[in-house]
């Protein structure tokens, strides 16, 4: 059985714009989204800000009603059989948000258990036991408002799984998380894929959803525009290679002369703190490498690097045709 | 576990997180000195200038009056922030994307509160017996008891209602204020209801208190149960229609976030 199964969802907003001028604006932020996740399955959702992975992710947790087309998790629909589908399911939402900060991290476990009916002599052993889970043994009795944000984080995780869901929605799950931090959260993730959890993850970080995912979809400005396993992914530009280049402020008018070159097939650009990444990503291997140094003329240039590309790069050239 | 259980267990659970709240926002000791000096702050300002304008005659009225609408510190500034603090803090989402029985969340916000504001007004009027002159040795002190409960449970009914308002919007406390200030009018505490304008008391038999402070005023003056139990179930009537006021537009905010997409933007 496919554990979620979307077919042809889609959701628009309307925004009050203006404070005088009042008028009514239309987002169509998720337009006609199909496609299902299998039991046990880690499933990546990728996108770029705003693509609509969140408004997804809201509608499949319950908390947002679809303006068309209908979804089933676990079996149910998600609008005519919401308790069901919520008893089945846990979700976070990222960031640190969303607990009871005057309470300890034990008492937000006590009452959200409550809340999904978890029988108190079941939660009593549950709670101690996802404490561990998450890494949070014996901080228990401490107030949430005094925890880091992985922290809090990671209580979310245990939240999420008072119930034994069979189905997780993460979204965003190791933002504003340091690089100990996140690959921490990621073997807690492992370990839920390890228990045969359902996984629906959505995350910024391309080497992450790389690592975990079984399978990927990209959605963008609301629709899906590649859905495939990582290595499917990264087939889209098996024929290319990245050049990398460091710079330091490359002006957009040279940017510019750089996209238009008719061997650059996408550019991208990642400020590093003084320093600046030149993504080009191209056909021609090392060869472009004179000809884009000589489009660069009259920049300091420092390191330069030809490799074969990522996923990222995969992502950037999808969303990127696109643009 | 059957369902009654479980729902007994998250009523239970939901007060337990109301009160630990509220503790952990003040710490006992502060916690403790609000409670024991509020009440004889309030009771001090309008006992002090109600019987100078009554020239002495009428301390009891201001004593018993002020004491009972000390529970609506807890009726409505409490519970409000109970039901509005899920908006501060994010959890919005979370509680409703779990499959509860949102009567019982949303009545589990209050009920601290009732028990919570009871022990104000007891603190209050031991305060009037100790320094006001207050004379209770006629009083049914059982009947009396009853009657803050009841009056502090329809003060909180209104209050669910303000806590509601609190989730559609920002500026609640602006509204609360104005509520708790009216209520030392319109309730009867200060001012003799009868004394008040027509439409005033209007006002007045529509809100939680007025009839709570009647028959609490006349207890001490010797009545029986049986002459203060109407002025009771009416009492406990206003409070749950305020109550269930409240609980329907809690429902109609979850149905609209949901419909809208509104559960954080708020
Ligand atoms: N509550 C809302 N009201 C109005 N518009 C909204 C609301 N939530 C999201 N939108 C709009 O819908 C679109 C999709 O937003 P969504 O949050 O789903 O994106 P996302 O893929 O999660 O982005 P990000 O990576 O930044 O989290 C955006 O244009 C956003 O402005
Ligand atoms: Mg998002």
């Amino acid at each position: 059985m496919n554990a979620i199964e979307i077919s042809n969802l889609n959701r628009v907003y309307r925004a009050q714009i203006g404070v005088f001028n009042r008028s009514i604006k239309e987002v169509v932020a998720v337009d006609d989204i199909s496609f299902d996740v299998q039991a046990g399955e880690l499933f990546g959702l990728l996108g770029p800000n705003g693509a609509g992975k969140t408004t997804t992710v809201k509608m499949l947790t319950t908390l947002l009603i679809p303006s068309q087309g209908s979804a089933r998790v676990a079996g149910f629909d998600v609008v005519k059989q919401a308790n069901e589908v919520r008893r089945r399911i846990g979700f976070i939402f990222g960031g640190e948000r969303g607990l009871y900060w005057r309470l300890s991290g034990d008492d937000n476990l006590r009452y959200f258990a409550s809340l999904y009916g978890v029988d108190p002599a079941v939660s009593k052993k549950r709670i101690p036991y996802l404490m561990e889970l998450v890494g949070l043994q014996g901080r228990g009795n401490e107030r949430v408002g005094g925890y880091s944000r992985g922290m809090k984080q990671r209580l979310h995780v245990a939240r999420t799984l008072l119930h034994d869901p069979d189905i997780l929605f993460l979204d965003e799950p190791t933002i504003g998380l340091d690089p100990v931090g996140a690959r921490e959260f990621r073997n807690v993730i492992l370990n839920l894929q390890s228990q045969k959890k359902t996984i629906l993850l959505t995350t910024h970080y391309m080497f992450e959803a790389d690592a975990l995912s079984d399978r990927i979809a990209i959605i963008n400005k609301g629709r899906v525009i590649a859905l495939d396993t990582p290595s499917g992914l990264k087939g889209h530009v098996s024929d290319l290679s990245v050049v990398e280049l460091e710079t330091f402020g490359t002006p957009e008018s040279v940017l510019e002369k750089l996209r238009s070159l008719p061997f650059v097939d996408a550019l991208s650009v990642e400020d590093r703190e003084q320093k600046q990444m030149l993504l080009v990503q191209t056909k021609r291997g090392a060869e472009a490498v004179p000809d884009v140094m000589a489009a660069l003329d009259g920049q300091r240039i420092g390191r330069v690097i030809v490799r074969e590309p990522t996923l990222e790069d995969a992502y950037v050239r999808l969303v990127g045709g696109q643009a | 576990m059957n369902t009654i259980n479980k729902n007994l267990y998250l009523f239970w659970q939901g007060t337990m997180l109301s009160y630990r709240a509220l503790f952990a926002w003040l710490r006992p000791v502060t916690y403790m000195a609000s409670k024991i000096l509020m009440p004889l702050a309030q009771m001090f300002f309008f006992v002090f200038l109600g019987s100078y304008a009554s020239n002495g005659k009428n301390v009891d009225f201001y004593v018993i009056g002020n004491a009972i609408q000390i529970t609506s510190v807890s009726g409505i500034f409490g519970v409000t922030m109970s039901v509005g603090g899920d908006r501060d803090a994010g959890t919005l989402p979370y509680l409703f994307g779990t499959p509860s029985n949102r009567f019982i969340i949303f009545f589990g916000r209050a009920f601290m509160h009732i028990i919570d504001g009871a022990i104000g007004v007891v603190i209050a009027l031991t305060w009037g017996v100790l320094l006001m002159g207050l004379d209770l040795s006629h009083t049914n002190l059982s009947a009396l008891g009853l009657t803050i409960l009841v009056t502090t449970f329809s003060t909180c009914g209104l209050g669910l209602l303000m806590g509601c308002l609190s989730l559609l919007t920002a500026n609640v406390m602006f509204v609360n204020n104005f509520v708790y200030f009216s209520l030392l009018i319109f309730s009867g505490a200060n001012v003799e209801v009868t004394a008040l304008p027509a439409w005033m008391q209007f006002v007045s038999n529509i809100l939680p208190l007025t009839r709570g402070i009647a028959a609490s005023r006349a207890l001490a003056a010797g009545a029986s149960f049986s002459d203060i139990s109407p002025l009771l179930v009416s009492e406990m009537g206003i409070g749950l229609i305020y109550g269930l006021l409240g609980y329907f537009l809690f429902s109609w905010f979850e149905t609209q976030a949901k419909q809208k997409g509104t559960l954080e933007t708020v």
